[in-house]
């Protein structure tokens, strides 16, 4: 079978613009996962249990089922509901801010659980309380441990977030199929999309470790 | 100025602490001494709550410590020095020393610094103001914590094996600042195997075996004069 570079040169532009959407999607997601996810995990570690319990029904829940079931949910499910639709949009990064936030959650949690004990100790014997020694001392060391497995995570979600095309909002995945029907080029096409998919991927985890060698350095200070 | 009623701690199945009475004035300087296990460290974690106490009372300069409600406030009197120094790696020394007047007592910084400055003379390190925990030896990192609990003007120090965690050449320098703090009459509370510190500095010295204290009194009755048996066989052991 021939393979048809012309094809790939005329989609690339098109596909471009899918990665830069899909790029979007997934820092806005991890974003907001990142906010929730904050909260969440230290509510997983918090002693009152309504909190607890109520953190750790979202991380199971979220955690425990396909992000295509979730994003079913909101997108369907949930306008059928309250009566109103959903822009594709809105629902995928609902979905996927949703999501992260249960996996960025546990991030948290070991990162803060990975903390000397003494910390705690130390910040509480001054008298400061649990959230001020959090705040101030528990939470800016567990941040730089935390970097790596974020990274991770959204390398994670970039990839997840082609699962979105099920709902026609128009990322990189979408984009391929909509060529692809237009032009039966489907080998051509979706080893493109991969490959934009994986330069992608590499320019991040390149990323993610220089920022960990970065804040290694800045540790010892 | 501390006052221990019948107190009890129990992890699970473990009877830590059984039934401990104790009193501690103003300006006075107490050492526990005791073999591993024998529950001085845990006393003294719960003077200031860090261990809550199965069963009894504990009165803290005329507030009884009932948990979260006054904890904060108990606390902030009451210093406490770790065996493990406990510096916050991620901030400089100076940072170490006014982050807690800054946010409770909500000194302003410029004030808050002076303090900080003046306490880390006192300790010999003034010149370490802007070095990070981790480029400071043992012996100072646990002087950088004595100036970090005193920045707060506590009442009273509390010290947990202050000179376990330190190489032999620096137990003297945090020692020496232990003794000059004796010596302007800060009251104090040390968890200690340093008897030669005991035996000068303490007041009164307190001996500790199986959750229960077996013996009290001046350095020279303990030392020289023990009642017990038990007691006795321990000071053998390590003197």
């Amino acid at each position: 079978m021939d393979f048809d570079i012309q094809l790939v040169i005329n989609s690339f532009p098109l596909l471009l613009a899918g990665a830069v959407i899909t790029v979007q999607i997934t820092a806005i997601s991890v974003g907001c996962g990142l906010f929730i996810g904050m909260f969440a995990g230290v509510a997983r570690l918090s002693k009152v249990w309504p909190v607890k319990t109520l953190a750790a029904v979202y991380v199971d829940f979220i955690r425990g089922t396909p992000l295509l079931v979730q994003i079913f949910i909101i997108y369907f499910a949930i306008p059928l509901a309250t009566g109103h639709r959903m822009d594709p949009f809105v629902a995928a990064v609902t979905a996927c801010s949703i999501n992260s936030g249960a996996y960025v959650a546990e991030i948290f949690r070991a990162g803060i659980q990975s903390i000397d004990k003494g910390q705690m100790e130390a910040g509480r014997s001054l008298g400061m309380s649990w959230a001020q020694t959090m705040r101030h001392i528990i939470m800016p060391q567990a941040f730089k441990r935390i970097i790596p497995p974020l990274g991770n995570e959204f390398i994670a979600m970039l990839k997840d977030s082609s699962l979105v095309s099920v709902i026609g909002f128009e990322e990189l995945t979408r984009r391929g199929q909509l060529i692809i029907a237009r032009t039966y080029g489907s080998f051509e096409i979706w080893l493109t999309v991969a490959f934009i998919y994986l330069l992608m991927t590499l320019t991040i985890s390149r990323l993610v470790d220089y920022l960990e060698r970065r804040y290694k350095i800045d540790d010892k200070h | 100025m501390i006052s221990i009623k019948n107190v009890h701690k129990r992890f699970g199945k473990l009877h830590v602490l059984k039934g401990i009475d104790a009193q501690v004035s103003e300006q006075e300087v107490v050492v526990i001494i005791g073999p591993s296990g024998s529950g001085k460290s845990t006393l003294l974690r719960c003077i200031n709550y860090l261990e809550e106490p199965t069963e009894g009372e504990i009165v803290v300069d005329g507030i009884p410590l009932t948990g979260e409600a006054n904890i904060n406030k108990v606390r902030a009197e009451v210093g406490m020095v770790f065996q493990r120094f406990n510096l916050f790696p991620h901030m400089s020394v100076l940072d170490n020393i006014t982050l807690a007047p800054r946010i409770i007592r909500k000194m302003p910084k410029a004030e808050a610094e002076t303090v900080a400055l003046d306490l880390l003379t006192k300790v010999g390190l003034a010149d370490k103001a802007r070095a990070y925990p981790e480029q400071l030896s043992g012996g100072q990192q646990q002087r950088v914590a004595i100036a970090r609990a005193l920045a707060m003007r506590p009442k009273v120090m509390l010290f947990d094996e202050p000179t376990s965690a330190l190489d032999p050449e620096m137990i003297k320098e945090v020692l020496d600042v232990m003794k000059a703090l004796a010596e302007e009459g800060m009251t104090m509370v040390v968890v200690t195997h340093e008897m030669g510190f005991a035996r000068e500095v303490g007041d009164r010295v307190i001996f500790m075996d199986e959750g229960r204290i077996v013996e009290e009194g001046t350095p020279e009755a303990i030392f020289a004069n023990a009642q017990e048996e038990r007691t006795r066989t321990f000071l053998s052991k390590i003197l």
